[in-house]
């Protein structure tokens, strides 16, 4: 489910999940649950995510182009359980598409999956969506830590490495100083 | 008790001081009453002469008196009278100082002959006299001229005098034996006297050979080289030389000039301006002069010796001013003379330097050290030379047509040509102040006109061989016009911008000083034409006009004659919303002028300082200085010289900098040397902030303050900065290198990014931050303008309606924080919530600092999150949800003025490194307030009661 104006969507949750269940979240700057970093390995690489949170209240909508301007993928949630949000979502993905920077990575979070007896969107309406947008797709649940990592995973091999001439292959890359595709989140 | 020899030495000068009597009465008198005719030269020089050896035997009369006297008081007082007190001993010095006048006086006259020209004139006079003349010379035949009687009468009392001196004061040494307390004083004067007859004996040799001279010579080289002071050294006559490669059939050494005679031609060369340099092979040796060098060859090595010796000594000699004493080559310094002299010549050859007298420091024949050269028009130069060019720094003054004006450049030459920083003042017209090579402006430049001039202009910019070319920015003052761009040849040429004081500008190519083909026009109220332009920017062909509406006319034009502008072709009234990169905030000049070139000539001498190791004597040509222009100060040159401010003043000299430099390495210490160095102009680093700062003004300040040109203006802040980075490190590897240390390895571009940012542009940026952040005010001028009406309407919102209308979460508001009095009511507060928070952010106006903007940003928002946790109860982290209103309600509050200009500056001045960082975010968190305060409804609903019956969400 997926709304700007419902707080009880998650999005929140989900990146504070991803980030404090790892191992760096000592060294993380951050603005309470609106700016986070995360450095998460990938490969040979280590993919360094400056999550930026925005506001999802439908007031502020217009606002939003400020915030995914210059971003490398975008991860937008939607409630499974409130068919509304993924209607909401719809209509974000596509002002990212008309606006947002070209080759951003999309990636579809239906959280709340641990509630699925109340499920109200169903996991092949949203897969059949994504694919027709070339969007990476997961349930998630924020509370129970399902499907997190392998969100943030799945952006992390769809971005492609900066400069390979840097990165490389070789492992040994600073932590701190990885490469730095910035995954900022709307939702 | 008085010896015998005292009572000789009594008697002695009893006899002498009648003799010396009776030759004044007898010759000096008679001769003086019967001189020679005055009117003419030579009679008036004679007269001269031997009123000179009046006065001279006057002394010396009257230092004998002296002399007697203490002797005759000794003789009366033997007890209480020392022998120290006899004036021959006690004033030994003084005594022969007289003698030695009198020598000098006597031997002039034998010189040009006087005496025989005097009897000659009275010789039945002096044939009258002949017994009287008799009488004073002893021992002599009386055979011989009356001249030369004469001649003898006046000089051998003398001689026979000193002979008898000596003699006396040995015997007196002798007679007092060793310890008398004044033997010392004996024996001094003994020797002194010695000493004296050498000397004599000497100059009267000298006298009568150069007599003689004159005896040998054409009547007309007489009349050249016979005067009373020469004195013959050396003559090839005697010792036989030749000269090569001049002609010389004769070669006199005189003892103030080497004389060269061939037929009736005579050159002289002053001895203090003659250098005497072995030669490599056969009897020869080198002379060198300030326009002549030739070589004087021998017969054989004994030939050479004595000549090469003999100039040599006459040499120094002639420098010390005075007769070596006692004899030639007897100085009190080294025998070899200084190859450094400061001398006044005049040059005769054809050159640059025909009839100019330079004086100054000569150094092998040319000048060579500070001097000052006058030509016979009026210019002259003060300053260094080098082997006989001007070289260093110096001020030359070149006289116009007209007369009392001049120009004057101070400038720093090399081997006779401009080069390397000048400040030249053309009359009172133009001053330039900038680089030379080779005599002519190069590199960077400023020309500007005097400010009371009837057409001011100023020209800013890159020359190349004395005319402008390449970037330059040039201010019409008359027109109001500033052209930004390229220069070939004194003209504008290719891409380049004007801008006018209107606040028209335009952008196009130009071609001999005019825009040609295709350009774009930005007219002040926003209109933008973009086509081809005629030479009077009128629109020509195929053009298209937006106007500030979206209205767009698009067509071809055409200029009627005097009809003004016409067109055929279409009026688009869609008015579709309007790109604003494409019109009123569009930028001229991006692209066109890459950054890293645009001023390559204001950077390049710094960087060709560290390349050459920074050289103290280069510094001031290529880094530049500063001198006091005051017309008052430019009638004195020399006065000039010394207001200029010399680099060693203030900032110390270069190793005194760079000594500093390696001391201030460490993060802290190299912030505060930066700072320091930055804001001293003297310094290398300061020296090229202020020129950066000169090219910053010149381009954006007055009429160039127009919002197209904010593009051009920010990319070049952060060039400077960089610039100003580089040349730092160039100066710290240049540092250690003399240190024998090698810089560490190259930065890569993340870490310089970080001390560009981090540390060099915050210090600099306040040089140029009126300028800059006029352009970033009038580019957001209709933003900001709006944000505050958005901000004015907010204000009449007390607190709690204002968090009610940003829907602020009621459990989020800090209403506990307030304490109430019993009047007052939760509703009518304002200004109390989050009052910290909001006066912390009101600090981002306190500094220029991008960096510290950023930073209470960061403490506004943890101001902010404190106040939520403390409402709370508890640590909340506040997601975007509620931030985002609370954050509006702070900048509401805090009432910054133009925001948005503040905002966009510190984006483009922020260290890339934070791009999509913490700071990113929070900026873009600041300029999504500032978008969402000046929407609509933050603007338009004034009354907040309208907002009661609104339904919350």
């Amino acid at each position: 489910r997926y709304t700007f104006s419902d707080t009880g969507v998650g999005k929140s949750s989900i990146v504070c999940r991803f980030v404090q269940d790892h191992f760096d979240h000592n060294i993380s700057p951050t603005i309470g649950a609106s700016f986070m970093t995360k450095t998460v390995p990938c490969g040979n690489e280590l993919h360094k995510f400056l999550i930026w949170d925005t506001a999802g209240q439908e007031r502020f909508h217009s606002l939003a182009p400020m915030y995914y301007r210059g971003s490398a993928a975008a991860v937008i949630v939607y409630d499974i359980t409130k068919q509304d949000s993924f209607h909401t979502l719809k209509k974000w993905v596509k002002e990212l598409k008309e606006h947002g920077p070209e080759n951003i990575v999309m990636a579809i979070a239906g959280n709340k999956c641990d509630l699925s007896d109340i499920r109200e969107v169903p996991l092949k309406d949203a897969k059949e969506y994504a694919e027709s947008i070339g969007a990476i797709v997961v349930e998630t649940s924020a509370k129970n830590a399902i499907n997190i990592e392998e969100l943030f995973q799945g952006i992390s091999r769809r971005i492609p490495p900066l400069d390979p001439h840097e990165n490389g292959n070789n492992g040994a890359i600073k932590l701190g100083k990885a490469s730095t595709p910035s995954s900022r989140r709307c939702c | 008790m008085c010896s015998p020899e005292e009572a000789a030495l009594l008697r002695l000068e009893e006899v002498f001081s009648a003799t010396l009597a009776r030759i004044n009465s007898l010759i000096l008198q008679p001769l003086l009453s019967t001189a020679p005719e005055p009117l003419e030269p030579r009679g008036r020089e004679c007269l001269r002469l031997l009123q000179q050896l009046h006065r001279s035997s006057q002394q010396l009369w009257e230092v004998t008196e002296g002399s007697l006297h203490s002797l005759r008081e000794r003789l009366r007082h033997p007890d209480s009278t020392g022998l120290e007190s006899l004036l021959l001993l006690r004033d030994a010095d003084h005594v022969l100082q007289i003698y030695m006048e009198y020598v000098e006086s006597y031997t002039s006259c034998v010189v040009v002959q006087a005496f025989q020209k005097v009897a000659k004139k009275r010789s039945e006079y002096w044939w009258g006299q002949r017994k009287v003349l008799r009488q004073l010379l002893w021992g002599v035949s009386s055979e011989g001229s009356v001249g030369a009687a004469l001649a003898q009468a006046l000089r051998q009392p003398l001689t026979h005098h000193l002979q008898q001196y000596v003699l006396l004061l040995l015997k007196l040494a002798d007679a007092i034996g060793e310890h008398h307390p004044a033997r010392e004083l004996v024996v001094h004067a003994a020797t002194h006297f010695g000493d004296l007859q050498s000397f004599t004996r000497q100059a009267l040799d000298q006298a009568v050979a150069t007599q003689a001279l004159w005896h040998t010579l054409s009547s007309r080289l007489r009349d050249v080289l016979c005067t009373p002071a020469h004195r013959l050294l050396q003559d090839s006559q005697d010792i036989p030389v030749t000269v090569t490669p001049l002609r010389a059939e004769r070669v006199l050494l005189f003892d103030d000039a080497l004389v060269l005679l061939q037929g009736h031609n005579v050159q002289t060369f002053d001895l203090k301006l003659v250098w005497v340099n072995p030669g490599q092979d056969g009897y020869v040796f080198r002379i060198l002069t300030p326009e002549e060098e030739f070589f004087i060859c021998a017969k054989d090595s004994q030939g050479q010796v004595v000549w090469q010796w003999k100039v040599t000594q006459a040499v120094c000699q002639a420098l010390r001013g005075k007769k070596d004493f006692p004899v030639l080559g007897a100085g009190l310094e080294t025998s070899e003379p200084p190859a450094c002299r400061c001398v006044v010549y005049t040059f005769r050859a054809e050159g640059r330097l025909c009839q100019a007298t330079y004086e100054g420091e000569w150094c092998w024949g040319r000048p060579h050290g500070k001097g000052t050269l006058k030509w016979p028009d009026g210019q002259n130069h003060v300053g260094d030379f080098c082997q006989g060019l001007e070289h260093g720094f110096g001020i030359r003054l070149v006289p116009q047509a007209s007369e009392d004006k001049f120009d004057c450049y101070k400038c720093h030459w090399q081997e006779g040509s401009m080069c390397g920083y000048g400040i030249c003042e053309h009359g009172m017209d133009e001053v330039y102040k900038g680089y030379f090579q080779a005599g002519l402006r190069h590199g960077f430049g400023v020309l500007e006109s005097a400010p009371q001039a009837s057409q001011p202009f100023r020209y800013t910019g890159h020359w190349e061989r004395g005319q402008r070319s390449g970037y330059g920015i040039e201010e019409d003052g008359d027109r109001g016009e500033r052209y930004i761009g390229m220069w070939q040849a004194n003209q504008r040429h290719g891409p380049g911008v004007v801008v006018t004081q209107a606040g028209v500008c335009y952008q196009g190519t130009f071609q001999a000083d005019k825009m040609v083909g295709s350009g774009i026009l930005l007219s002040e109220d926003d209109s933008l034409y973009e086509g081809t332009f005629t030479r009077d920017l009128t629109l020509i062909g195929k053009g298209k006009v937006t106007f500030p509406n979206g209205f767009t006319l698009e067509g071809s034009f055409g200029s009627g004659a005097g009809r003004g502008l016409n067109m055929q072709g279409v009026l688009d009234t869609a008015a579709l919303p309007l790109d604003p990169n494409s019109t009123c905030k569009r930028q001229l000049g991006l692209g066109v002028f890459p950054v890293e070139s645009r001023w390559q000539g204001a950077y390049s001498p710094f960087r060709d300082f560290v390349h050459a190791g920074c050289p103290g004597d280069l510094q001031e040509a290529l880094l530049g200085f500063h001198v006091q222009s005051s017309r008052e100060l430019r009638k004195s040159q020399e006065y000039l010289r010394c207001e200029r401010t010399h680099p060693e003043d203030n900032a110390g000299s270069v190793e005194d900098i760079l000594e500093e430099l390696l001391q201030h390495r460490k993060p802290k210490a190299l912030q505060q040397y930066l700072r320091k160095a930055l804001s001293n102009s003297l310094h290398p680093l300061g020296k090229l902030l202020q020129t950066l700062m000169l090219t910053f003004q010149a381009t954006y300040a007055g009429v160039g303050a127009n919002k197209h040109l904010q593009g051009l203006a920010q990319e070049e802040v952060k060039q400077h900065a960089q610039e100003i980075w580089a040349f730092y490190r160039g100066l710290l590897r240049v540092a250690l290198q003399r240190k024998g240390q090698a810089l560490e390895e190259d930065e890569d571009a993340e870490s310089r990014d970080l001390q560009v940012y981090g540390l060099v542009l915050p210090l600099m940026l306040d040089s140029f931050y009126s300028e800059l952040f006029t352009l970033y005010l009038l580019l957001h001028e209709r933003e900001d303008s709006l944000y505050s009406q958005g901000i004015t309407n907010l204000s009449l919102f007390p607190d709690t309606k204002l968090l009610e209308f940003l829907d602020v979460q009621k459990h989020l508001w800090p209403l506990k924080d307030l304490t109430l009095t019993t009047s007052q009511r939760y509703s009518l507060i304002r200004d109390k919530c989050f009052l910290s928070a909001t006066e912390c952010l009101q600090k981002i106006i306190t500094t220029v600092d991008p960096r510290e903007k950023l930073e209470v940003l960061e403490r506004t928002y943890e101001e902010i999150e404190t106040t939520v946790s403390r409402v709370l109860g508890r640590e909340h982290k506040l997601p975007m949800d509620d931030l985002l209103p609370l954050l509006i309600y702070v900048v509401s509050r805090a009432r910054i003025q133009h925001l948005g200009a503040e905002i966009h500056l510190i984006r483009d001045m922020m260290d890339p490194v934070h791009t999509g960082g913490l700071y990113d975010f929070l900026l873009t968190a600041l300029e999504s307030c500032y978008e969402h305060i000046q929407k609509e409804d933050m603007r338009l609903h004034c009354l907040p009661g309208h907002w009661d019956s609104r339904e919350l969400w």
